[in-house]
């Protein structure tokens, strides 16, 4: 090392101990996200991972996605790169400002961000208002069925919104007497719900992004079924063997003449990584995996993804497959839109929804279709539909081809 | 929280008259948009072709429909509601409203099924003037209330960056702007995500032509926490078609013709169509 860079590393060094130290950003932060309609609470949990700052993103008890933390004097940068989106902040001390982003096809999509060290206050959830409702939300002319379900959870007031193709997973927040309000953001998903009971009637908003407001009208579930049953939404032609040919993440072509697949029971499972509710319900797949699979029970998993550019898309299916573990076969089909998912599997009619889980019986045909999926936040319909897939699942494995 | 930050708003307008200074919201959402401009692979300003792609669009070499240097003979075409671009050695899958870049040039599909564009944009950034705006008054922002539509209709029609979409009717504003109280049709317009829409007013005012863009301009509805809506006409933006005429341009939709002129928002000053500006 020659004298001037001696001299450079050690005025540096003077610098960067002179410089007045912040006080490491580990710990958790509440959060804001500020809509039009109103601030949605969240938490950033920022724990050290393998030497890298990292940052859990929190509604009440329940974290998900990582975002990596990279600071840079007073800016602090949270980079979620799941979703191409990005949390920017100044710090001050205490507290973080700054703006939330991604980008559509039309510009920038930006929202105010602050937070502040410490974690929100936990809210007694307000009783009167706990239970199942029936909702209709409404928009200009028409209205479309929800089920809302506000449930006690260890922090507070958690919330389940699901609509005939599944659940948006856990919002979580607080309420008074008779009003409540819950949340969710999860690094893509920006969802307040808010409502107020007056008489039997619960009466709110639905907030989507930064400025969809959507209202809503709830009665208390009655029992009868609300929602379209997730059997009834698309069909499928059950005559002849489910037909599919796709390359698998080393491109590979597989049909439904694979080995692994002949004469076995097979969980069709239609998915994409970037979907929330089919990283919920990965979990429960791996169950009836790991319960069935000695019984000659085997799971296909058809990703759909962004760009349908197998180069592109299988390092995001490799990302989702590591994430779990999944053991079972998984497939690039294509690219996740509604119309060319369907056009891509000619044999289903009404295709709806990601997941949608297609049950083979040994000899290949499809048996029962369900689109969508009731995830962990919505309790006894997520109970109910496992139990559906496991009287499924037993009935064929009886069956002799 | 915004039912306060609208008061807090209002107050300022109140307190400071037309000597308002243009809000930290306002200003921030123009300097993103024009950054945004001048940096993203798909600002408008580096598009260079937007093409139905009908039966199919042949890319690459000089006699294809369209020439993109670096990219072998290759097609574009729908099959089945599925774009899919072939060229010798692989098939590019595409999702509509989604960035595939080939050969370093960033392509876009948009539009419906039977009917999808094809947006091509250009290997470089390109710099233009900046979008230019007047000067905030703060006398254009209404707190407006939504009547509901009296008949449930959607329509195909153009939204901001020129691709085709359904939108319903969403209902009517009205507003003062002198004279008598004057009506505007709002359309519901497909968000960013199924969750989201956005309400849009597409109109023309006095300045059409006379320093805004001549076609018209979009301007959304912002909730309240009331269920009330600001529309502010500070906010009024351009279609794309105003940036770069390779952007089909929507038509004015009916009922939205203003005969008073509104100094507010973003103003034209060339660019798209090239009309004389007086």
């Amino acid at each position: 090392m020659n004298t001037i860079s001696v001299a450079v590393a050690l005025a540096a060094s003077l610098l960067a101990a002179s410089a007045p130290r912040q006080a490491p950003l580990d710990g958790t932060w509440r959060a804001v996200l500020d809509l039009a309609g109103g601030a949605l609470p969240f938490e950033l949990a920022v724990s050290r991972q393998n030497n890298r700052l990292v940052a859990a993103i929190c509604n009440g008890p329940k974290c998900a996605d990582h975002a990596v933390v990279t600071q840079r004097g007073d800016s602090v940068v949270f980079d979620i790169a799941d979703y191409a989106a990005t949390i920017v902040a100044e710090r001050r001390g205490d507290s973080l400002t700054g703006t939330y982003r991604n980008v559509g096809r039309n510009g920038p999509r930006s929202i105010p961000f602050r937070a502040s060290a410490g974690r929100w206050p936990r809210a007694v959830p307000p009783a009167a208002l706990l239970g199942s409702w029936d909702a209709w939300y409404l928009t200009d002319q028409r209205r479309s069925p929800r089920v809302i379900q506000l449930t006690a959870g260890s922090g507070g007031l958690e919330g389940a919104v699901t609509s005939n193709t599944g659940d948006l997973g856990v919002f979580w927040g607080g309420g008074t007497v008779d009003s409540f309000s819950v949340a969710r953001f999860d690094g893509v998903s920006v969802y307040i719900l808010a409502g107020r009971l007056s008489g039997d009637t619960l009466r709110g908003v639905f907030h989507a992004g930064l400025r969809t407001q959507t209202r809503f009208v709830a009665v208390r579930s009655t029992g009868a079924p609300h929602l379209t049953a997730p059997t009834e939404l698309t069909s499928a032609d059950t005559v002849n063997p489910f037909r599919f040919a796709f390359r698998d993440l080393e491109g590979r072509l597989v049909s439904q003449d694979d080995p692994r697949l002949k004469g076995k029971v097979v969980l069709v499972d239609i998915f994409g990584s970037w979907c929330v509710t089919c990283h919920e319900a990965t979990p429960d797949l791996l169950e009836l995996y790991a319960t069935y699979k000695p019984r000659g029970f085997e799971i296909l998993g058809l990703g759909y993804e962004v760009t349908g550019d197998s180069a592109q898309d299988n390092p995001q299916i490799r990302r989702f497959r590591d994430k779990f573990a999944i053991p079972w076969i998984l497939l690039h089909a294509g690219a996740s839109v509604v119309e060319e998912t369907a056009a891509s599997l000619p044999q289903l009619r009404g295709f709806t929804a990601y997941p949608t889980t297609l049950f083979l019986g040994r000899d290949g045909r499809i048996r029962e279709i369900y689109a969508g999926f009731r995830g962990p936040a919505t309790g006894a319909q997520h109970a109910k539909q496992l139990e559906d897939y496991r009287r499924i699942i037993e009935a064929l494995l009886t069956e002799v081809p | 929280m915004t039912i306060s930050h609208g008061i807090l708003l209002l107050g300022a307008v109140f307190a400071h008259g037309a000597w308002a200074q243009t809000p930290d919201a306002v200003r921030r959402e123009r300097t993103e948009f024009a950054e945004w401009l001048a940096t993203s692979a798909v600002s408008p300003w580096r598009a260079i072709v937007v093409r139905p792609i009908g039966p199919g669009l042949s890319l690459g070499p000089a006699s294809a429909d369209i020439p993109l240097a670096g990219i072998a003979a290759g097609r574009i075409g729908e099959r089945g509601g599925r774009i899919v671009l072939s060229t010798g050695e692989r098939e590019i899958g595409f999702s509509r409203g989604r960035v595939q870049t080939v050969e370093g040039w960033p392509l876009i599909v948009n539009g419906p099924p039977g009917r999808a564009t094809l947006t091509v944009f250009g290997r470089e950034p390109v710099r233009r003037k900046t979008v230019s705006h007047y000067p905030y008054d703060p006398k254009l922002v209404f707190v407006v209330t939504l009547r509901p539509a009296a008949t449930a209709g959607t329509q195909a029609l153009l939204t901001p960056d020129g691709v085709e979409a359904v939108a319903s009717n969403a209902g009517t504003v009205q507003v003062s702007l002198g004279g008598p109280a004057r009506t505007l049709q709002v359309k519901r317009l497909p968000g960013a995500t199924a969750d989201e829409s956005e309400l849009e007013i597409y109109f023309r005012d006095g300045t059409a032509g006379k320093g805004s863009y001549p076609a018209g301009r979009f301007v959304s509805l912002l909730p309240r926490a009331d269920g009330s809506y600001i529309l502010d006409f500070n906010r009024a933006r351009n279609p794309f078609c105003a940036y770069n005429t390779v952007y089909p341009c929507p038509a004015p939709w009916s009922g939205n013709n203003l005969p008073v002129a509104v100094q507010a928002g973003e103003r034209y000053e060339g660019g798209g169509l090239e009309v004389k500006l007086p």
